[in-house]
């Protein structure tokens, strides 16, 4: 029974609410049982900021975002503000977006090419490795009063990067990006190195939205809703009729509430090979392994969420009635603003090696479908709005919502990949090993990152 | 296409109010905003040209020097074809996001019509103003300028060759963007 679990040891580590609820009893993944409380309850959204934002690892930015030295983007690094930059050396950093003396914003623009950084306020001026080079007015601070080397601007307190992705913690005791990924690396690869280097093309969207940012999260490895959700496009013929179509494919949960779909897509070639042109088929056999190979191969769709906030949508769509389908990659990372706010970010990428006619339709097509416009994402909004909204009453809060779909189901040992893997695409198995790594992370509270000082951290390039 | 010229360009090609052909364009733009606020999607849609072109860019904010921001992705890429299917969705009864619909006012002030290398064909920028309301939800608002390339089919008849929506938001603080402009 779950309220076993109430006493003793939880109740310990703090999963108690102000209320006397307790977040073991309320969320419930094993048994399909999520509290409509934890989507619009302030006292969960602080206890997040810590247990999950101040410790998680978190998407920052790609790469091929900052490819030249002295590049600059203002970027996220869980909820605080960070600067992803490329040093003159060619270093990949990222550091807090606030001057170390009265925590001014430094970088205001969106992205830049810059050597230094000077903050609007006193004039302190940074390189962009870091170091603090200058004081105006300096010799108004007595022996001992400015000691620079101390000053450098806050690094975020570990950074890593895997194929090109670049993520930071502010968890001095995080493990590794290596170790967080896990088998999750083994899947990423067939996304972000199917055919050699992926991109990011140009700047993300990015828009608000009157939700949780859990509920947007939920959406992503969620199957069963594309058919219902996207009825207008099954109207239209841009979707399949079947009420089933997005059903034929596996899902797969691993270690640290990573998850993820492979799907096949209708009989047609347009969905074979990830939705790629046929010229890159063969190059998933030079870049991956047997296995992650036939993966690429035989699947059109795949969606997988990096716990907790960072998803891959690769797609075969239409834009319009008129075109045939065509590949897309889409990045997307959610960022909370309030518990009922969230700030959305969606990247097009592609594919280095993907010729130039492919590239202009894949992106169209992305505009069309993805992002606020999108004749497919306008939708997912709306849901996760209403959602949100719905669970604002103390009425409702007394209500689990229901996430028991497949929860009898036995994995598919037949999976050629890591982790565990059910066969049929419909189910919540996704979702309940999200949410049971969110139940985990709240039991331990964060650590005070801010008392730490770190050896800055570098990622090679 | 032809090049369009700005309207700061040169005296004569501007075509000023008070004659009859920046009225005569003025009533258009009213028409067709009119089309968007009363839901009539298919008529609208006929307003547009085959060959239009109809972005909305994404903007960053940037400093004074490099420029009003304006990237290469944008938040609406259209042709005629994606048109056409934004607007048939919007006639079926699943389109979530617009069902039931939205209420929207289109604003545009400051109209400055000028002339191209082409007769028929006319750069016509204005101010707008979007808002939207649905359901209980406060109002959500755009604002921007739109630079237009305005074909002339018959007497009093437009068609939309170009559209370039050039929003002043960098981060868009409504849930979709399931609205025209």
């Amino acid at each position: 029974m779950a309220n076993e679990r109430v006493s003793g040891k939880a109740a310990q580590m703090g999963t108690r609410l102000a209320s006397g609820e307790d977040l073991e009893h309320i969320v419930r993944p094993e048994e399909g049982l999520i509290s409509r409380r934890i989507f619009a309850d302030p006292e969960v959204y602080e206890r997040e900021l810590e247990g999950i934002f101040g410790r998680a690892w978190f998407f920052i930015g790609h790469e091929s975002e900052i490819p030249e030295r002295g590049d600059i983007v203002a970027r996220q690094c869980g909820v605080d503000p960070v600067i992803l930059v490329r040093d003159q050396a060619g270093v990949v950093r990222a550091f807090l977006n606030s001057c170390r003396h009265r925590g001014m914003r430094l970088c205001r623009t969106d992205r830049d090419n810059a050597t230094t950084l000077r903050c609007p306020y006193h004039g302190w001026a940074y390189s962009i490795s870091g170091e603090l080079l200058a004081a105006s007015s300096e010799h108004h601070y007595g022996p001992g009063e400015l000691d620079k080397s101390q000053l450098g601007l806050i690094p975020v307190t570990r950074l890593g990067s895997y194929r090109g992705l670049v993520f930071g913690s502010w968890d001095p005791a995080a493990p590794s990006l290596e170790e967080w990924l896990g088998d999750m690396r083994w899947y990423m690869d067939i996304i972000f190195g199917r055919t050699g280097e992926i991109e990011f093309v140009g700047v993300p969207q990015i828009w608000d939205v009157e939700c949780c940012w859990k509920i947007a999260t939920d959406n992503f490895t969620d199957n069963f809703h594309v058919y219902w959700t996207h009825q207008s496009l099954v109207e239209l013929g841009l979707l399949p009729s079947d009420p089933d179509f997005a059903s034929h494919g596996h899902m797969v949960t691993l270690n640290n509430g990573h998850i993820l779909h492979f799907v096949q897509g209708p009989p047609m070639e347009a969905f074979q090979g990830l939705g790629l042109p046929k010229s890159l088929w063969p190059r998933f056999k030079e870049h991956l392994n047997p296995a992650q190979a036939q993966i690429a191969q035989a699947h059109g769709y795949s969606a997988g969420t990096m716990w907790p906030n960072f998803h891959w949508l690769q797609l075969v769509t239409t834009g319009d009635t008129k075109s045939e389908p065509v590949g897309i990659l889409n990045l997307r990372l959610e960022i909370p603003l309030s518990p009922t706010r969230t700030r959305m970010y969606s990247w097009f990428a592609i594919d280095k090696a993907a010729p130039a006619d492919y590239r202009k339709i894949s992106y169209e097509t992305y505009v069309r479908c993805f992002g606020p416009s999108g004749i497919f994402d306008q939708d997912d909004m709306e849901n996760w709005e209403e959602c949100t909204a719905t669970a604002r009453g103390p009425a409702a809060k007394r209500y689990a919502l229901h996430h028991k779909m497949g929860i009898g189901r036995s994995p598919d040992a037949t999976w050629p990949g890591p982790g565990t893997s059910y066969a049929d695409s419909y189910g919540e198995m996704t979702q309940r090993a999200w949410y049971a790594e969110w139940l985990r992370r709240m039991r331990h509270p964060a650590h005070a990152p801010g008392a730490v000082q770190r050896p800055r951290a570098r990622v090679a390039s | 296409m032809s090049a369009v010229r700005e309207p700061a360009g040169a005296p004569a090609d501007r075509c000023a109010p008070g004659k009859p052909l920046y009225g005569e364009i003025l009533e258009f733009l009213y028409r067709e905003a009119a089309l968007l606020d009363n839901n009539e999607f298919a008529a609208w849609v006929e307003l547009c040209a085959e060959d239009i072109h109809y972005v909305m860019p994404v903007r960053t904010t940037q400093f004074r020097a490099r420029g009003a921001g304006f990237e290469q992705v944008s938040f609406f890429d259209e042709n005629i074809n994606s048109l056409r299917t934004r607007v048939a969705r919007l006639q079926t009864e699943s389109a979530w996001a617009e069902t039931p619909p939205s209420r929207t006012r289109h604003f545009l002030t400051n109209v400055l019509v000028t002339g191209t290398d082409r007769p028929d064909e006319f750069a016509v920028a204005a101010n707008f103003l979007v808002t939207r309301t649905r359901a209980e939800q406060a109002y959500q608002m755009f604002a921007g300028r739109r630079e237009d390339l305005l074909r002339r089919v018959a007497p009093s008849e437009y068609r939309i060759a170009r559209r370039r929506i050039l929003v002043d938001q960098t981060v868009i603080t409504s849930a979709n963007l399931s609205v025209l402009f």
